[in-house]
């Protein structure tokens, strides 16, 4: 992804190079044509063409802020609720996530959903200790969130 | 007990570049705007303090190979080195001079014998702060 990014800034140079002009729009005219050109070449590359997975990042945080207003909303639900009819626990969830970076991302976004909070990771990063704020109701939703994050994540990744 | 630190040590690694930067614009912005060498001198070590807050001592040394007490001798050169310049021009003690200077990539830009001063502050402040951290935290 890197080396597919510098290559297209590296295009780009040399556009401005070729018609002799520096200036912002003539770089993104030739950013735009060596992304066609990547477009076509992207079988010649080992990994997948970049833009793929920058909208894959893009939808990863349209989640995130979906999420951010759910969560806060739940919360807000919580307190006014006159009778505090909730069971606390902990649970563990195991990731097949295994970079440093995409384990941070998961936990952190596991924190930022309704009603869950990361306690602790495991010493071989496999498992996630996650404190539910209602363990009854929320577990299976929970699951599934979980699923969708995984997906998001290893979309970005893969 | 040993915890682990993966996720703490993955956010630091993202979050020390940006201190580093947030730090030098201080640094620069000093003459016009709030900021100036104290802050930024602090700014960037406490970027050094969260590195070894994430990861060990050794690793940080290893990483970083700093004499902090080279650093704060170099800083008060700095500092004394422009109280003696003002003596070549027969001028009183630490006078600074400027003028506007068009430089490639800047443009029109007032270069300041302060900035010189500055480093030396900048320089002390980090060198003296890491010290006291470092024989803090390296005293069992």
């Amino acid at each position: 992804m890197a080396f597919q990014i510098l290559l297209n800034f590296l295009l780009a140079f040399l556009w401005m190079i070729f018609e002799s002009s520096f200036s912002i729009n003539t770089f993104l005219i030739g950013y735009l044509l060596g992304l066609l050109i990547l477009l076509i070449m992207r079988r010649f590359f080992n990994s997948r063409f970049y833009l793929w997975r920058v909208i894959a990042i893009v939808k990863l945080l349209l989640i995130f802020i979906k999420e951010l207003f759910l969560s806060n909303l739940a919360v807000l639900k919580l307190v006014l609720r006159p009778k505090l009819n909730i069971r606390p626990g902990i649970f563990a969830l195991q990731t097949k996530l295994e970079s440093g970076w995409e384990i941070t991302l998961l936990a952190n976004l596991i924190t930022l959903t309704p009603g869950t909070l990361v306690v602790k990771l495991s010493d071989d990063n496999q498992t996630l200790y996650i404190h539910a704020i209602d363990i009854q109701e929320v577990e299976d939703a929970i699951e599934g969130i979980k699923n969708s994050f995984e997906k998001a994540i290893l979309e970005v990744s893969r | 007990m040993k915890t682990n630190d993966l996720i703490l040590q993955t956010a630091t690694k993202t979050v020390v570049f940006i201190i580093l930067l947030f730090a030098l614009h201080i640094f620069f912005a000093g003459h016009y705007y709030p900021g100036g060498g104290f802050v930024g001198g602090l700014l960037t070590s406490g970027a050094i303090v969260l590195l070894l807050l994430a990861f060990d001592v050794k690793t940080v040394k290893k990483s970083l190979p700093i004499n902090y007490r080279l650093m704060i001798a170099v800083g008060l050169l700095f500092a004394i080195g422009t109280a003696v310049g003002s003596f070549l021009f027969n001028v009183p003690l630490l006078t600074h001079a400027f003028g506007y200077f068009t430089l490639p990539l800047l443009g029109k830009t007032s270069l300041h014998t302060a900035v010189l001063f500055d480093i030396g502050v900048y320089l002390c402040v980090v060198g003296a702060t890491m010290t006291i951290i470092e024989t803090i935290g390296v005293s069992e």
